[in-house]
């Protein structure tokens, strides 16, 4: 099943062409990494997936639903506004500066949206939170407020904000690039847990041996094109092309 | 003693003066505080006809003397044939001009929280309006409560032009005491009687400051 088809998305930024024809198809379950030299577009990619930049050429779908259509591709919206939203509601996001609610603990940044949009009741909302946040190691946690949490632990209390709304596909934007080295593990292995889980994910990294490690394909971006989509053992041990040779010896 | 006999004979009036300013002052933050919080969620994200108009309503109110707009009000308007009783004249005077101040204050507290809190709550499902209210406001509050302090203090302060355009208020009690008696005592009294309300309200703010830091 296609969770995602990307159909020759275009991006400009201030006159600035950052996406020059992508697609991108992403199967149920599959873990696909997203890698590159920054500014090749990768972020972008990934927050076109979920509106948070709207293409100006090209189509989107969820699960088989027509969720953005611009320029002349030959796709329609054909769904009810109604519908276009709840195909966005199957994907949960991780942000490099984790962005969570300050103003909430742990706890209540997790209850939060499932109060709020599933409108579940706060009994219901809290035992299901108190799991996700169990399941990233933190329930001892749950009364603390995000000033109080290290880089590490907001990353894992944000990963269960998303885990919370149920998603069908996790979209990560460079998890881990905002922590220090000692704590990337920690979130790198609770992402682990998931993909063991067969979450649909696709993570925007460079952290290249978990890459390596955790995905089904890998796919290289450079000057807003995908250069490679390969699986990792080819991708890593036998790059074909020279720009990700270059990128592999600087990263490794 | 006669001293305080006389301060106690002259606070029965200094008090109804007292209840005049405190009448239009409550009145006025009431209206205020909505008329600000909407006006700034108008310039921030209403439509470009919305925000026009809104700048120019605080272009006009923050550029202008109080004391000219209360003059406006109370004596221009009826000119124009719009009679007004004193005291709805004097809270809508109030209410507009202290309303383009924390219309300001508040657009800048919510322009000063992270967009990273709206694409969070986007990417989760919310609203505009879920946003707003459950998210981006209850953060706004906390940084705005200092301005906001100050103007509340600046209005107790602003509510003594009363006295100039002919209303009892505790300046101009204490002002006609002071005509009647000759005395100074009636402008001391009222000096105190400032202090102790914007004292309170600067504590009153102090708490809610407190309150709302909670999670710093």
């Amino acid at each position: 099943m296609t969770m995602i088809r990307m159909n020759n998305i275009h991006k400009y930024f201030a006159g600035v062409h950052v996406l020059k024809g992508v697609s991108l198809e992403v199967n149920k379950g599959e873990i696909i990494s997203i890698i590159g030299p920054s500014g090749s577009g990768k972020s972008t990619l990934l927050r076109c997936m979920n509106q948070l930049e709207k293409i100006d050429q090209g189509s989107v779908e969820i699960e088989g639903i027509v969720v953005e259509a611009a320029g002349d591709v030959g796709t329609k919206i054909t769904a009810t506004p109604q519908e276009v939203r709840t195909a966005y509601r199957k994907m949960g996001m991780v942000f490099q500066s984790f962005n969570l609610f300050p103003h909430m603990t742990a706890l209540g940044n997790v209850i939060e949206a499932p109060m709020l949009v599933h409108k579940l009741g706060k009994g219901e909302a809290v035992k299901n939170a108190e799991k996700q946040l169990n399941k990233v190691g933190l329930l001892e946690k749950k009364d603390a407020f995000p000033s109080k949490l290290s880089g590490g632990q907001k990353q894992r209390v944000a990963i269960a904000r998303a885990l919370a709304m149920n998603p069908d596909i996790m979209l990560f934007d460079e998890p881990t690039s905002a922590l220090d080295p000692e704590l990337i593990g920690e979130v790198l292995s609770v992402i682990k847990n998931l993909a063991q889980e067969h979450m649909t994910m696709i993570i925007v990294t460079h952290e290249m041996g978990f890459a390596k490690e955790i995905s089904d394909r890998v796919i290289f971006m450079d000057d807003g094109k995908i250069l490679e989509d390969q699986s990792p053992a080819v991708f890593f041990d036998n790059p074909r092309h020279p720009r990700i040779k270059t990128f592999l010896e600087k990263m490794l | 003693m006669d001293h305080l006999e006389y301060v106690l004979s002259i606070l029965p009036f200094i008090a109804s003066g007292l209840k005049l300013t405190a009448k239009v002052y409550v009145a006025t933050l009431l209206f205020a505080l909505p008329v600000g919080l909407l006006a700034a969620i108008g310039k921030v994200k209403g439509p470009k006809i919305i925000t026009r108009l809104l700048y120019l309503y605080t272009w006009i109110w923050r550029g202008t003397p109080l004391l000219l707009q209360l003059f406006f009000v109370f004596y221009g308007l009826p000119i124009i044939g719009i009679r007004l009783s004193p005291f709805t004249a004097a809270t809508i005077t109030y209410t507009l001009n202290s309303g383009a101040y924390l219309t300001e204050i508040f657009r800048g507290g919510i322009e000063s929280i992270d967009k990273g809190q709206y694409e969070a709550a986007k990417v989760l499902g919310m609203t505009y309006s879920q946003t707003m209210r459950r998210i981006i406001i209850p953060q706004t509050v906390r940084r705005v409560l200092p301005p906001t302090c100050s103007e509340a203090v600046n209005l107790v302060k602003e509510t003594a032009l009363l006295a100039v355009i002919g209303m009892p208020d505790l300046l101009r009690i204490a002002t006609q005491i002071f005509t009647r008696d000759f005395n100074i005592t009636p402008f001391v009294v009222a000096f105190v009687l400032y202090l102790i309300v914007s004292s309170v309200l600067v504590k009153l703010f102090g708490t809610l400051e407190k309150k709302y830091s909670i999670y710093e």
